[in-house]
């Protein structure tokens, strides 16, 4: 699977969420779209009028295509800090 | 409202990036009372961008500009700058910052603002950009800079300007291997920010540095080489580079395929100024220096009274000028505050900077034939799924305004509010290449909140 971690001792404590309901293992600190590529997932969201795959591209809250849904609210996964816990969906259209 | 969201400060900064924590720092040396307000979890900004605390480090050695955001960093623990975190700036008035911060709405009411907000990288739409896997090549900056993620195995990095060779060279740290990284500017058209280099003993160091890393991780720069197309089945797994003129038109039929998993396209900066467009700040179009840029006087006050601009927000420039202007805009303030003459030498240092900075952007201002890439079906609008064909139909029937291609395309219109495809629809939609792009309008919120941060936005108190 492409996307891993740096090399080293990570002493952060793991956190647990799921994504389109399976579980994937996170570091405290990550957002969810970090915690989401290092899994190996790409995509986070299909796109509002073809339905194609999108996932990361500006990776600092600007572009809006790595949208997903926590708890029911759409949010930016680039923005948005893992916890324990959480259910994460794939998003739709902005 | 409930008063404890209400805070006070002398000067309010939006930003922890060096212009943003430059300034804070001088600030409070003065005794003067300062809150800065980041989005981000760390300070830094983006080129002093830090791990979280406890991640595995990234190996390998820093390039020398990243001391002195070591410097600045410590100056701000040790003087106990304060700085919020995770807070967001969504609407702005003289002397008035809305927040949010952790789900809630805050309001700093201040004498003062500095607007240190930085910038994003330039987007230019080529077919397969918006394949999962192609990023911009800051997104790969921040991932292996702030989030230890390493982004895959085989990297392309394309696009143009200096912010291309960290872009290698964090890849490289990281252990990617980058199979091939390309500029579209020309050697030529590039030799001319070499005296700006040559002359400037911090850029000097910084080139050098990076020509070794370079060299160390084994990539050469392949000169006037762009992407012409990223392909895969769900995530690229294929890129199609080939040579541009020195116009940056593709030169089709010297088309090659590449493996990657990842590929980092980054065609320069934009300024983040949509603040300072909802205080009303004079703007000013400077094509180097990424567009639309806030206007400053000559010790970075804006057209509004009060109201400060460092760094990238004013145009792009680079770390030093940041800070340098930082310490202007500080002493600027302490000025205004105390009655007392600004130290020449700062204002002497500021412009010394800004003109290295310029003389380097303008070897790598924004190229139009790069905007020949797009074919009829590559989207130019991300959000709204607009492809190249309907934006070139709306542009034709409603005109060649940013306005009229959106009122009639739609493109612009979602929720990156333009700030993607603003820089290059009309050139895009109108053909003509080396169009000056009307300034979007900006709208509250001019970042992304909750609606309920909205609707629980604390009021000004009656007495401030
Ligand atoms: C992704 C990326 C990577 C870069 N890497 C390098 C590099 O390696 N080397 C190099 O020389 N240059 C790099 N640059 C260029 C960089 O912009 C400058 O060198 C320098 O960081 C500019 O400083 P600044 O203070 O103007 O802005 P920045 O450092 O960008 O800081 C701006 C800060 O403002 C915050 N902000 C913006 N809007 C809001 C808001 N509404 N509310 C709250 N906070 C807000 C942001 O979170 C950010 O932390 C990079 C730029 C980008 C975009
Ligand atoms: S990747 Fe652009 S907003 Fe998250």
């Amino acid at each position: 699977m492409s996307g891993s971690r740096l090399p080293g001792q990570d002493q952060r404590p793991a956190v647990t969420f799921t994504f389109a309901g399976r579980p994937v293992v996170a570091r405290a600190g990550d957002s969810i779209a970090m915690a989401l590529w290092a899994a190996g997932e790409r995509e986070l969201r299909r796109s509002s009028g073809e339905g194609r795959p999108r996932g990361v591209y500006c990776n600092m809250g600007v572009c809006f295509d790595c949208l997903v849904v926590v708890d029911g609210v759409t949010v930016r996964g680039c923005t948005t800090t893992v916890q324990d816990g959480m259910r994460v969906e794939r998003g739709g259209r902005p | 409202m409930s008063e404890a969201r209400v805070l006070h400060a002398e000067v309010g900064i939006v930003g922890a990036g060096p212009g943003g924590l430059a300034a804070a720092v001088e600030l409070v040396r003065q005794g003067l009372s300062v809150l800065v307000l980041d989005e981000g979890q760390q300070p830094g900004g983006q080129i002093f961008r830090q791990l979280p605390p406890g991640a595995a480090a990234l190996p390998g050695q820093e390039p020398p500009s990243h001391q002195a955001g070591h410097g600045l960093l410590a100056a701000a623990t040790e003087h106990a700058v304060p700085v919020h975190h995770g807070a967001t700036v969504w609407n702005v008035a003289p002397g008035r910052l809305w927040f949010e911060q952790h789900g809630q709405s805050w309001l700093l009411c201040c004498r003062h603002l500095v607007l240190a907000t930085g910038a994003f990288d330039r987007c230019v739409p080529f077919p397969g950009w918006t394949l999962p896997g192609v990023t911009t090549a800051g997104a790969l900056q921040v991932m292996v800079r702030g989030y230890g993620v390493v982004p895959g195995r085989r990297a392309l990095v394309v696009g143009s300007g200096p912010l291309l060779l960290p872009t290698v060279a964090t890849l490289h740290q990281a252990g990617v291997e980058v199979v091939a990284a390309l500029e579209a500017s020309s050697r030529w058209r590039a030799l001319r920010a070499l005296p700006a280099v040559l002359t400037n003993a911090a850029r000097r160091r910084e080139a050098l540095w990076y020509a070794r890393s370079l060299l160390r991780a084994g990539v050469r720069l392949r000169w006037g080489w762009t992407v012409f197309a990223c392909e895969g089945d769900g995530r690229v797994q294929r890129a199609v580079i080939g040579k541009v003129d020195a116009e940056g038109n593709p030169r089709r039929g010297s088309e090659r395929r590449l493996e990657v998993d990842v590929v980092g396209a980054g065609f320069g900066l934009v300024p983040s100024i949509e603040l300072g467009q909802l205080l009303g700040c004079r703007t000013r179009y400077d094509a180097p220096r990424g567009g639309h840029c806030l206007e400053v006087d000559g010790q970075q006050g804006t057209s509004v009274a009060g109201v400060y601009a460092v760094g990238e927000a004013c145009g792009v420039g680079g770390a030093e000028v940041a800070m340098a202007e930082g310490r202007l805009a500080a002493a600027a303030i302490v000025a205004a505050v105390r009655q007392t003459p600004i130290d020449a030498a700062l204002r002497t240092r500021v412009a010394a900077e800004r003109r290295a900075a310029d003389a380097m952007l303008r070897a790598f201002a924004p190229l139009p034939g790069l905007h020949r890439l797009a074919t009829d079906d590559t989207l130019v609008c991300r959000c709204e799924d607009v492809p190249l064909a309907r934006a070139r139909a709306a542009a034709a029937l409603h005109g060649d305004s940013l306005r009229a291609i959106k009122v009639g395309c739609r493109a612009g219109m979602g929720p990156c509010q333009g700030r993607i495809c603003g820089s290059s629809l009309q050139a895009l939609a109108t053909g003509r290449c080396d169009v000056v792009p009307d300034l979007p309008v900006a709208q509250v919120p001019g970042k992304p909140v909750r609606s309920a941060t909205i609707v629980d936005a604390p009021e000004p108190p009656a007495t401030a």
